[in-house]
């Protein structure tokens, strides 16, 4: 029995497709979904969303969403969601230089929560390219 | 007689490159139209599965106390104006900009935000209510200049100073058709029969409350994406056929002035001739 998955972006449709099981990344930690799964709806968090086929895989950075689990289809919806070739390595590692700093500093008036999601989304897309 | 020639000939020509642009204006305004269209075809999917879960949290989850589903005691409102960042586009933008001035006479309690260059203008001078405004996003349409305008309203909406958040701005309806809508963005209204809402009992995570927050969000980025999205396909189907008639125009004019032009020109041989064979008669005579 395969799932399938459609993941939706405010400005394309990303994925439309059968798979045989997805693993995403949500807000109280990884799931994974394989047919059958119960009625379910969560908030993503940044981290690595892997889907499987056929004995393969393909691992696509996410930021933020939604997911939507009922009657074998899982609806994503994401504003952001990047393959490898997508990823730019330099503004990514850039990127998390920046957020560590600013969450190592002791200054007050740094909004530490949107560094802290800063920093999480370099990571998974640095996680990415890395394989 | 032969300035006059000159003039009408003149004036031809000019009509002409008249024409000309025109005439390529239309051509660019009917091929961003289509990117335009292209464009709104995929935000539908988004936005409606974005409604679909809003559906689903307000009508089974009860949750319709939350901030952003429910109306406050707040008597103010915020009006959102969407108009273009250029002209030569007909009555695309004084139409939108009378229905507007219409509903804050009848509502003086309003504020406005104006997203496009007409408007802000137009409407800056005339109100003192403007409280923010963006120009030039039509160019380059981007989700995230979206997104930075629906934070901002988010904003002024739960500070609670707002009972509500409307735009208004022009429906695409079909390339030659627009249609002015006032819409409200917030609080969030779906109206939904009990049929359409799925029977099945969804497990949250972390709960409602909070996937509401967000999802709320995220409603007010797709929905405002979708207007500036319609508004910008609306302006391009207005300029096509505003292009489109100016060019017929100037086709009928060209047409009238050579009518002009030749008349004059056989006017002035018939004269001539006139001069000559009078002339020719009186040294025979």
């Amino acid at each position: 029995m395969s799932i399938r998955v459609k993941i939706i972006q405010p400005v394309k449709i990303k994925t439309d497709g059968y798979f045989d099981h997805v693993i995403i990344p949500g807000c109280e930690g990884d799931f994974g979904v394989s047919s059958e799964h119960t009625p379910f709806i969560t908030k993503i968090r940044p981290g690595i969303l892997t889907l499987y086929k056929d004995n393969t895989t393909s691992k696509l950075a996410i930021h933020d969403g939604f997911v939507t689990v009922e009657n074998n289809q899982v609806w994503i919806l994401c504003d952001t969601i990047e393959e490898e070739e997508e990823i730019d390595a330099e503004r990514a590692q850039a990127a998390r230089k920046r957020a560590e700093n600013r969450l190592k500093s002791t200054e007050t008036n740094i909004d530490f929560r949107r560094a802290e999601a800063a920093l999480h989304r370099a990571i998974a897309r640095l996680t990415i390219i890395k394989g | 007689m032969t300035g006059n020639i000159r003039y009408i000939k003149n004036r031809i020509e000019s009509i002409k490159s008249t024409k000309q642009i025109t005439n390529a204006m239309k051509m660019v305004a009917a091929a961003k139209l289509r990117r335009a269209q292209d464009r709104i075809l995929k935000a539908r999917p988004y936005a409606d599965h974005i409604n679909q879960m809003i559906k689903i949290l307000k009508y089974k989850g009860k949750n319709s106390e939350h901030p952003l589903l429910c109306t406050s005691s707040e008597s103010k409102e915020i009006l959102i104006i969407l108009t273009s960042d250029r002209g030569l586009c007909g009555s695309f933008n004084s139409n939108i900009i009378r229905q507007a001035m219409k509903y804050i006479h009848d509502k003086k309690d309003t504020d406005l935000i104006c997203i496009g260059k007409k408007g802000a203008d137009y409407l800056k001078k005339r109100t003192g209510r403007i409280i923010d405004t963006y120009k030039g996003i039509f160019n380059e349409m981007d989700f995230s200049v979206s997104k930075e305008i629906a934070a901002k309203i988010l904003n002024f909406y739960l500070d609670k100073k707002y009972s509500a958040i409307k735009v208004i701005y022009n429906e695409f309806k079909s390339a030659i058709q627009q249609n002015i809508i006032i819409k409200d963005i917030l609080p969030i209204t779906i109206f939904t029969a009990d049929n359409e809402i799925s029977m099945l009992d969804y497990i949250y995570e972390p709960d409602q409350y909070t996937i509401i927050d967000e999802l709320g969000k995220k409603y007010v980025n797709i929905e405002l994406w979708r207007m500036l999205l319609e508004s910008s396909a609306a302006e391009q189907g207005a300029r096509m056929l505003a292009m489109d008639s100016a060019t017929n125009n100037a086709t009928e004019l060209i047409k009238e002035l050579t009518l002009y032009y030749n008349r004059a020109r056989q006017a002035r041989i018939t004269k001539e001739i006139i001069e000559i064979s009078s002339g020719a008669e009186a040294i025979n005579k």
